[in-house]
């Protein structure tokens, strides 16, 4: 059993109350609808700073909180070279466990070898671009990293930008990447947190921007249109309680008919990555 | 929840979110403060629990035990986190359905 994404044996050896905790978890999303979910931010490896998740653990807490799919990519593992070769060669590994159920999106470095490694997990049956401009220290308008959009648009994937935490403003920098790659779908991780107020007014309805709830905070998320949002939970960052939770309050307050709820928790996913 | 305390929970827990991530020692008397805080309060469960988490002489510790109970602590932060700022906005009587 897991709690909060967490081993529930791990938190008996450290002496937690686990009956406690499994009610407050579950306390959380009480009222959430039941429907088919899918998520679009999870991170399958080991990351530079320790967090970790594995194929195994992903599948057991997909089956835990009823999520159909999940675009799985690399944490911040760059690997000796700085291309993400091995962290790639693990999520594409993971995919293969649950074909159906696991989506394999390419992170790379965008000034290392990118395109290259774009083009091998094509081949390999990837279905999108994951760049993380603060991790990687590539800023979106790069000339490099929008070559990775491009090549990412002309393969018909998706991009998912982090957009959370950060020093640099991002509307200009993603609308930047938008005039260079005007075919491009971006994803903006964490409900643009980073700049949410200037991002929402710049972006939220340009027709290839949209933005997932992973770690997002509900202040931004009652604001942005509906129909642009994609339920996320940036395991193992996050946790699919606490992300459901989210959505749940984001829905009653700003008012979501059930057909609004089933969008931004199934709907808008399928519509970017095929039902 | 009344006014003062959402808003003292909304500040208080963006320090403790801060003070977790960088195993900071004040997180504990931040969240003894803050469970004291949401006394009564509809959140007062998750708190509670997080904050006697944070009593474990190996909290900061690096073991996978220790790191789970970190996790979770960090998990029931951000679910009080989500719940006081629902009150806040609502608080505000801004109509979010007309977005």
């Amino acid at each position: 059993m897991r709690l909060f994404g967490t081993d529930a044996e791990l938190l008996e050896e450290a002496g937690c109350d686990v009956a406690r905790i499994t009610e407050l978890e579950r306390s959380l999303v009480a009222g959430l609808i039941e429907c088919p979910r899918a998520d679009i931010h999870v991170h399958v490896g080991r990351d530079r700073d320790g967090h970790e998740l594995d194929v195994d653990g992903l599948l057991a807490d997909m089956d835990a909180w009823g999520i159909r799919r999940t675009v799985i990519f690399a944490p911040n593992d760059p690997g000796p070279d700085g291309d993400f070769a091995d962290a790639n060669a693990t999520v594409r590994r993971a995919a293969e466990v649950a074909p159906a159920r696991l989506i394999d999106f390419c992170r790379v470095d965008p000034e290392i070898s990118a395109l290259s490694v774009m083009e091998e997990a094509m081949r390999h049956g990837a279905r999108g671009l994951k760049l993380h401009p603060i991790a990687q220290g590539r800023p979106p308008e790069s000339a490099a990293s929008i070559a990775c959009v491009r090549r990412a648009t002309e393969f018909g994937w998706p991009v998912i930008m982090h957009a959370g935490f950060g020093a640099r403003s991002l509307a200009d920098p993603f609308l930047g990447v938008l005039n260079a790659v005007p075919e491009a779908r971006l994803i903006l991780a964490h409900g643009a947190r980073g700049d949410a107020r200037a991002v929402s007014d710049a972006l939220a309805d340009h027709p290839g921007v949209w933005f997932d709830t992973s770690l997002a905070t509900l202040s931004d998320l009652v604001i942005l249109p509906r129909e642009r949002l994609i339920f996320g939970t940036d395991r193992p960052y996050g946790d699919h309680a606490t992300a459901l939770q989210l959505v749940d309050h984001a829905a009653r307050l700003a008012k979501w008919s059930e057909a609004d709820v089933r969008r931004v928790l199934v709907g808008n996913f399928d519509d970017i990555l095929g039902a | 929840m009344r006014g003062p305390d959402a808003v003292r929970l909304a500040a208080a827990l963006g320090a403790i979110e801060m003070a977790l991530v960088r195993r900071d020692l004040v997180v504990g008397p931040l969240l003894a403060q803050a469970a004291r805080a949401a006394s009564e309060t509809q959140i007062a469960p998750l708190l509670v629990c997080a904050a006697e988490q944070t009593r474990a002489d190996d909290f900061f510790a690096d073991t996978s035990p220790a790191i789970a109970r970190r996790k979770m602590t960090q998990a029931l932060c951000r679910a009080a986190a989500h719940e006081v700022h629902a009150e806040l906005l609502v608080m505000t009587g801004i109509d979010m359905g007309a977005s």
